[in-house]
């Protein structure tokens, strides 16, 4: 019997598994409800040793390091084992409040931008922040937050990053995938400027947009240079983190696209495959059909979460690009999180179809979200559960 | 139409530089246009083609936003000259995201576009409560109400907004418009509003149709 890890492998390579992987995702306030509703703590709780305190401490203590409720329903986490490179603003920002309104709290965050939340909302944390100022607004601003993007600077790697040990920690995982993730050259643009701002400034500022972009392809190779190239094809897939697109269709047209993205994706994706990583995971929401042709011809082969609500439809997108794009998710979260039919209409227009075609993963189109009570998501896992394996 | 306000709607159509159309908005000020005309004639028309690029999948957000953003200058360049009298206001919309959800990027694309298209737009922010948009409705007469929200969890504050302008009595004369990425057909139905918009330029369009005499 295969492994996950090897069954991921296979068919992010269009082979046939013994039993179809099912990867999902679930937001952290997911799994809180779903603790209130009766998931066992003691069954999802990962505890592991630790310098005690957050290092002030030269002793090994017990320390709850997070939840992983995946194993329990039969599925495995979209991120496997993922590598630790920090691709952020060293120094980080200090996070502190900066705004207060009966009803809203505003913060710096760790990126540089101002974020708010609601103070009396029912899901304070639920997705994403709504940020309301960027710390790039112009050139002299993005010249600043640059200094913050050394990738020669020794922090961007774990404390215990020792080749060997992760070469021997990284052959051995099998529980799920190993993988790499960082933010693509909108995601980055758009996480530090905001969207607005981003979208405008390929027109009133060209040539910053040239620079932030130019600049972004030589920080992330020499950031993940070393990870690369000792871990090699140890990672299975990179994920390439962009959401570049809404409902309508990409935030960015075909042509900016080829004029101010294509050739990096390309190098970048170049350096990857020289070390023998060629397996690029593309995270985008909305609807980017009248993109795929370009993201195809950039070198990205996999697509998550292919959003039914965008328009996204993986059985047409596997008919018209074949073997190039592996492909995750694609199921219909708002139904799945139904029930009942409607959940069993969703998983059954797809799954059997795209387990015949290959080179396609079940999983909600997105991150499970708090609609989705505990005895919904467990009726969707016995529903799929008899479908994966071939 | 004369030359210099083709030569307007064209510059907004193609993107070009921001300085290039204002020079055009100087030129036809100089040449004793009126500012509606020139609003009308120009600015509007070209708005109207980077709309319908957008639709037509040729033009998408940074077009659309830099196109936005290119009118805003003009309006502000056209102000000074502008009388109040002389605005067509093809209507008033009452607009604003649901309590519950923060989030605005979507709204106020839809409310450029509004403005610079000759609505009035009363922007109540972000997580309205239902009788904040019950009272401005009651106050500023409005066409149509724009409830937005991204997020699935706020789709209920959106019925909650319905079923307060129902019991209190405003929602007879009112057209209700849901915009969003939580929105689905379906629950625009559901919930008795008159129509859900896909993205901002259909939006703009439904207000057009509704308040087309």
């Amino acid at each position: 019997m295969s492994t996950p890890r090897e069954r991921f492998k296979a068919v992010m390579h269009f082979r046939k598994p013994d039993v179809l992987p099912w990867l999902e995702n679930v937001y952290d306030e997911t799994l809180v409800q779903w603790l209130g509703q009766g998931l066992p703590a003691e069954r999802v709780t990962v505890i592991d040793w630790e310098m005690g305190r957050g290092g002030t401490a030269l002793a090994n203590m017990v320390t709850v390091k997070g939840f992983n409720p995946y194993p329990l329903f039969g599925c495995q986490s979209l991120y496997g084992s993922l590598l630790q490179v920090d691709i952020g603003p060293i120094p980080r920002f200090k996070q502190m409040l900066v705004r207060e309104s009966d009803r809203h709290l505003e913060y710096t965050t760790e990126t540089g931008a101002v974020a708010r939340r609601s103070k009396t909302g029912k899901y304070a944390w639920y997705s994403m922040p709504m940020f309301v100022e960027f710390p790039v607004k112009d050139r002299q601003t993005w010249y600043k937050y640059r200094e913050r993007l050394n990738p020669l600077d020794p922090r961007r790697y774990p404390k215990d990053w020792d080749s060997d040990a992760y070469i021997r920690s990284f052959e051995a995982y099998q529980d799920g995938n190993t993988m790499m993730r960082f933010n693509g050259f909108y995601g980055f643009g758009a996480e530090i400027m905001g969207i607005p701002t981003f979208n405008m400034m390929f027109y009133k500022d060209p040539e910053l947009i040239h620079d932030m972009i130019e600049y972004w392809e030589y920080f992330t190779v020499e950031t993940i240079r070393s990870a690369v190239e000792t871990l090699k094809n140890r990672i299975d897939v990179v994920y390439w983190w962009e959401d570049f697109a809404d409902r309508h269709g990409p935030c960015i047209s075909p042509k900016l696209f080829r004029d101010f993205f294509l050739p990096h994706y390309k190098r970048v994706i170049g350096f990857l495959a020289k070390n023998g990583i060629d397996r690029i995971l593309m995270d985008s929401d909305g609807n980017i059909n009248p993109i795929l042709d370009l993201v195809v011809e950039s070198g990205i082969n996999g697509l998550w979460p292919l959003e039914v609500n965008s328009g996204m439809n993986a059985i047409e997108v596997r008919k018209k690009y074949g073997d190039k794009l592996f492909l995750i998710g694609n199921l219909d979260k708002s139904e799945l999180a139904k029930g009942g039919q409607a959940m069993k209409k969703e998983v059954d227009s797809k799954v059997p179809v795209l387990k015949e075609m290959g080179g396609y993963i079940p999983g909600a189109d997105h991150v499970i979200p708090v609609e989705m009570t505990l005895q919904r998501f467990k009726e969707y896992a016995e529903y799929i559960k008899p479908l994966l394996p071939y | 139409m004369t030359d210099v306000l083709d030569s307007i709607a064209s510059a907004i159509a193609k993107l070009d530089p921001s300085d290039s159309a204002k020079a055009l908005v100087t030129d036809a000020l100089s040449q004793g246009m009126s500012p509606t005309a020139i609003t009308e004639n120009g600015i509007r028309r070209g708005l109207e083609i980077v709309g319908q690029k957008y639709e037509a999948n040729e033009y998408f957000l940074s077009e659309l936003l830099y196109a936005g953003s290119v009118v805003g200058e003009l309006f502000d360049l056209l102000k000074p000259s502008m009388k109040d009298s002389q605005m067509r206001h093809k209507g008033t919309i009452v607009l604003g995201t649901v309590k519950g959800d923060i989030h605005d990027l979507g709204k106020n694309i839809f409310r450029m576009l509004a403005d610079s298209s000759g609505f009035e737009v009363h922007d109540l922010g972000v997580d309205v409560e239902p009788t904040s948009f019950v009272n401005e409705v009651k106050q500023a007469h409005p066409q149509i109400l724009g409830l937005s929200a991204l997020l699935t969890t706020a789709l209920e504050e959106m019925r909650n907004t319905l079923d307060e302008l129902r019991t209190a009595g405003v929602k007879i004369d009112l057209r209700v418009l849901l915009g969003g990425n939580a929105v689905k057909r379906e629950f625009s139905s559901e919930i008795g509003a008159d129509a859900a918009a896909f993205d901002a330029v259909e939006g703009l369009e439904i207000c057009k149709k509704w308040t087309d005499k």
